[in-house]
């Protein structure tokens, strides 16, 4: 398979030649109708990202990083419950505990996230123009900018929205080494993929996208030295998380948790990716990004059976299906390695791939703005070509942007959607809790969910029942409570904390926690409730969350 | 007819705002304190030595301190100093009695503790036992962040069932075992303010078998007839009672806690009582009445075990040795050792103060009460139950290891960010200048 489809002299000329003429004609602040499309863009990538951003609370992991962040920044409350290391590098929760360091907010946690979501958006800009010029570098950024995937994520306090910015800046930079064949540039891609694994360390799979690109190329070559000291240089930024654990005293944490993600039992099905990604990226932005090569495949397989059937092929009916360069080459290598990764680990998540996100929103706009297959028998009039594309800009555009709007709007949902953010009821629960219970009170909840939110809203410490007692088979992270029966017999839970997403996740330990309450007289002191519609049209106040005083 | 409709509405309110008023319990009566509602309970056996004898700040085991083998031998040879009990040993249950006492006491030296088991035929040197923070976690959190009365005496040297009495009557000093002595109950009773009498493992009457014989010692108004009549001023009645009034908002203004199998009482294990003590205070803490209560404990006798202090006279009348006691409230003092010399009839002293009754005896009447262990000038302490996780499991960092962490973290991270960025800016300004040598060229 040939990736790259020029002489490398060639291509670096060429691409020189289209280099000069883009920045002529596509330099952003080049004309008023560029700046005021870009503006109009980041803007409505903004509004969609800072929407209502505090209707709903924080979920688990959100709550885990914001107080890390918290601990950073030295609050005083926030720091008994959240220890500083627990699993990933610290690059922006380090960055939040500066803003943190004048009060913690839930809402201003995600303003940060969200900023890094719509940075992301003028680094997309540049990738597109910097691979096929300015128009695709908008509408690709028009598309990540309404796109479910990204705007739920970087709507969120996560560490994937702020590693795709820095993951993307390094594809960027790769692409500035494979047009110019600078050094200078690989150097850099490799400085801000060592920035996108301080941000989060799962980004170091694309090493192996990086890898596979020069690996399957045959006419881009990189040289031994310039690639050594491209990984070097990721290294040494990597090694700051390490060497900040090592400073810290803290060499309990990171590593254990590294071999556990390794080796748990997986936590999705091998189908998980492939239901849930491919509708958040937008279904029609998905078909349009694989248009070109599966056409590219399509005709492969089908110049092969002609072969051998002896019939003539599309060319003989008008038809040309354009080939692929090293562009969608290094695009679709992006793409495969964290697919590829990802969906071979036990442990699954569904921000995790959203790394491909960018590349998905500029394959979509190229397919858009230069159909990867054209007839001359059925030939557009030109002056109908820039209507029609911008009808199917907008078409896919609103294809993403309805869900998005539906996934951001505030919703009195008992139910849990994966990834949206929110733990029904968690922020009101918690706020309850530390309100009302007093100081020092220990809760015993289903999982470890609700336990973070339970300390980061409560300020109350909270174990869960769920966290195995056996080290092997639990989060390290996570605090096991071995023998609970004991524990509250003698006094050290004060309350149980039932939960129906949690209950709906652990059943069994559900009822446990349940018969916990049942066995030491626990008296409901607090429920939140959401209103659902009963099945005779009524609508009833369902108990999501319902905390137990128990007195053994 | 428009007058006997709003007649009849408002007897309809006020039959609706008597029925909410009752279902809300009753009201509390005034006090003269914010405490609405006092709590006291009573543990047995052990001297304040034997629990806070190493207790920072207050009147602990003096330095050097050697009992003798024998009082009657001046040599010191093998001589037993205090030593710290572990918790896997259950105490020796020590004799106690008005002779061993005394002996103990030995014309208030207070040196004849070993010897005065030497001479019933025990080995002796568990009385020079005691406990610290590490086998009382909870009562020593308890002191640390409330009060610790540290001259707090037993009211008389009697048995602890004379303790039993004295709590409820004042420990008068001319008490008759056949006249009608008034007891707290009955003052509260002249005023109609509720009371109840919780007991752990509550028998029924007439059962004297095992704790039921312990019981009618520990709750002497079970005794008394005209506290077994319907319109008894308290109630006596089994523990798990006071749980559910303080669920339901039913607690009376008075408590008195009497328990029984978690009594501490030697050879039982300290944890017990611990456990026990942290339900009971809890409980209280986590209730709507933590804001306007008071919980006080005491221990109903020494127990056996070594005492420093010779125990002072009141009324011509010596007191018994110095037991424990403490008081939990959001008005308490916080961490605070009260060296007021108390004993027994200061409880009901405080709860004649607080809710303006007649005093019981002379000795009530002169006692100082609780009054300097309270601040009722600053404002209720927010619930908090006490720090004792006993032993439950943590990863957070203590708060020096955070700030040594945060410091490593801002600088390494905000290394890596910097190196970035200069790189970025040598390798824009680096083509920028190729570009102008270009353009010159």
């Amino acid at each position: 398979m040939t990736l790259v489809s020029m002489p490398q002299t060639e291509s670096r000329l060429r691409n020189r030649r289209e280099g000069r003429a883009r920045t002529s004609a596509g330099r952003l602040n080049g004309t008023s109708v560029q700046s005021a499309a870009v503006a109009g863009v980041a803007v409505l990538g903004a509004f969609l990202r800072l929407w209502q951003l505090g209707s709903v609370g924080f979920n688990s992991d959100e709550a885990v990083y914001a107080g890390q962040a918290a601990s950073i920044a030295g609050n005083d409350t926030l720091m008994s419950y959240f220890p500083i290391f627990r699993a990933h590098p610290l690059l922006f929760q380090a960055t939040l505990s500066l803003f943190y360091r004048q009060g913690v907010s839930d809402a201003g946690g995600r303003v940060l996230a969200a900023a890094f979501g719509v940075a992301t958006l003028f680094v997309v800009l540049l990738l597109g123009r910097e691979l096929y010029g300015f128009w695709t570098g908008l509408v690709a950024m028009l598309f990540l900018a309404v796109m479910p995937y990204h705007v739920i994520v970087t709507r969120q306090v996560l560490l994937d929205g702020p590693m795709v910015l820095f993951a993307t800046l390094a594809l960027y930079f790769l692409v500035r080494f494979c047009n110019e064949a600078r050094d200078a540039w690989l150097l850099m891609s490799a400085l801000f993929l060592g920035l996108a694994a301080l941000t989060k360390e799962t980004s170091v799979v694309l090493l192996v996208s990086v890898y596979a690109f020069f690996a399957l190329s045959t006419r881009l070559r990189l040289r031994m030295r310039t690639g050594l000291l491209g990984v070097l240089a990721m290294l040494l930024l990597l090694a700051v998380f390490p060497m900040s654990i090592a400073l810290s005293h803290a060499t309990s944490t990171g590593g254990s948790y590294l071999v556990y993600q390794l080796l748990r039992p997986a936590n999705h099905s091998l189908t998980f990716y492939l239901s849930k990604v491919p509708s958040a990226l937008g279904l029609l932005l998905v078909a349009l990004a694989l248009a070109g090569p599966m056409l590219v495949l399509a005709r492969w397989a089908g110049s092969a059976s002609r072969r051998a059937l002896r019939r003539p092929g599309p060319a003989a009916a008008g038809i040309t299906i354009r080939g692929l360069t090293w562009r969608e080459g290094l695009l679709l290598c992006w793409a495969a390695g964290p697919i590829l990764v990802f969906e071979s680990l036990p442990v699954k998540g569904f921000q995790y791939l959203l790394p491909i996100a960018p590349v998905v929103a500029v394959l979509a706009a190229h397919a858009v703005l230069r159909p990867p297959i054209s007839s001359v028998r059925f030939t557009v009039r030109e002056g109908l070509r820039l209507p029609l594309r911008i009808a199917v800009i907008v078409v896919v555009a609103l294809t993403m942007a309805l869900p998005t709007w539906g996934a951001i709007r505030p919703s009195s949902s008992p139910a849990f959607l994966a990834g949206a953010g929110g733990l029904p009821g968690g922020r009101e629960a918690g706020r309850w809790i530390d309100a009302n219970l007093p100081k020092n009170a220990v809760l015993m909840t289903i999982g470890p969910s609700l336990s973070n939110l339970v300390e980061f809203y409560g300020h109350r410490e909270a174990l869960a029942l769920s966290v195995s007692p056996n080290p092997l088979n639990r989060n390290p992270a996570y605090v096991a409570i071995d023998n609970p029966d004991l524990r509250i017999r003698r006094g050290q839970f004060h309350y149980l904390v039932w939960d129906t997403y949690s209950a709906s996740r652990s059943p069994q330990f559900s009822d446990r926690l349940l018969q916990y309450a049942n066995k030491y007289h626990g008296v409901a002191v607090h429920t939140e409730t959401r209103p659902v519609r009963s099945r005779d049209g009524h609508v009833v106040q369902r108990p999501i969350i319902t905390i137990y005083e128990v007195q053994p | 007819m428009k007058q006997r409709a709003a007649f009849c509405a408002a007897v309809l309110c006020l039959l609706l705002a008597a029925s909410s008023a009752a279902a809300a319990g009753p009201a509390p009566a005034p006090t003269k304190t914010p405490i609405k509602h006092f709590v006291v309970l009573m543990q047995s056996g052990h001297s304040f030595d034997n629990y806070f004898g190493s207790y920072p700040g207050a009147d602990g085991i003096p330095a050097g301190v050697c009992q003798r083998l024998d009082v009657n031998k001046a040599s010191t040879h093998n001589c037993v100093k205090p030593f710290h009990l572990d918790d896997m040993t259950p105490p020796e249950n020590l004799p106690r009695g008005l002779k061993v006492l005394s002996r103990q006491y030995n014309g208030g030296k207070m040196d004849g503790f070993v010897s005065a088991y030497r001479r019933l035929g025990h080995d002796g040197t568990t009385a020079m036992g005691y406990y610290d923070d590490s086998n009382l976690p909870y009562t020593w959190s308890v002191a640390r962040q409330n009060v610790l009365f540290d001259r707090f005496f037993s009211s008389t040297p009697g048995p602890a069932s004379q303790s039993y009495l004295d709590w409820l009557d004042g420990a008068p000093p001319n008490r008759s075992a056949t006249a009608v002595q008034p007891t707290i109950f009955d003052r509260l009773g002249e005023k109609g303010i509720t009371a109840k009498f919780y007991v752990e493992g509550l028998r029924p009457p007439g059962d004297v078998a095992g704790n039921g014989a312990a019981q009618s010692l520990k709750v002497p108004v079970l005794g008394m007839a005209r506290f077994r009549t319907r319109t008894s001023p308290v109630q006596v009645v089994d523990l798990s009672e006071y749980y559910r009034d303080l669920a339901q908002g039913t607690l009376p203004a008075v408590s008195y806690i009497v328990s029984s199998t978690s009594s501490e009482n030697p050879p039982a294990r300290p944890a017990v009582g611990q456990s026990f003590l942290r339900q009971v205070t809890s409980g209280l803490i986590k209730s709507r009445y933590w804001k306007s209560s008071a919980f006080m404990w005491t221990y109903d006798s020494y127990g056996g075990w070594y005492d420093h202090v010779q125990p002072p006279f009141v009324d011509q009348q010596q007191l018994g040795l110095r037991v424990p006691a403490l008081l939990l409230s959001p008005y308490a003092k916080v961490g605070h050792v009260d060296h007021t010399q108390l004993d027994y009839t200061s409880i009901p002293r405080f709860i004649e103060d607080n809710w303006s009754l007649r005093p019981l005896s002379s000795r009530d009447a002169s006692s100082p009460g609780l009054t300097t262990a309270f601040d009722f000038t600053a404002p209720a302490r927010p619930a908090a139950l006490l720090e004792d996780t006993g032993g439950l499991p943590s990863l957070v960092m203590p708060a020096a290891a955070n700030a040594r962490a945060s410091r490593v973290i801002y600088l390494l991270y905000g290394a890596a960010v910097v190196l970035a960025a200069c790189c970025l800016a040598a390798a824009v300004s680096g083509r920028r200048f190729r570009h102008r040598r270009g353009a010159r060229g």
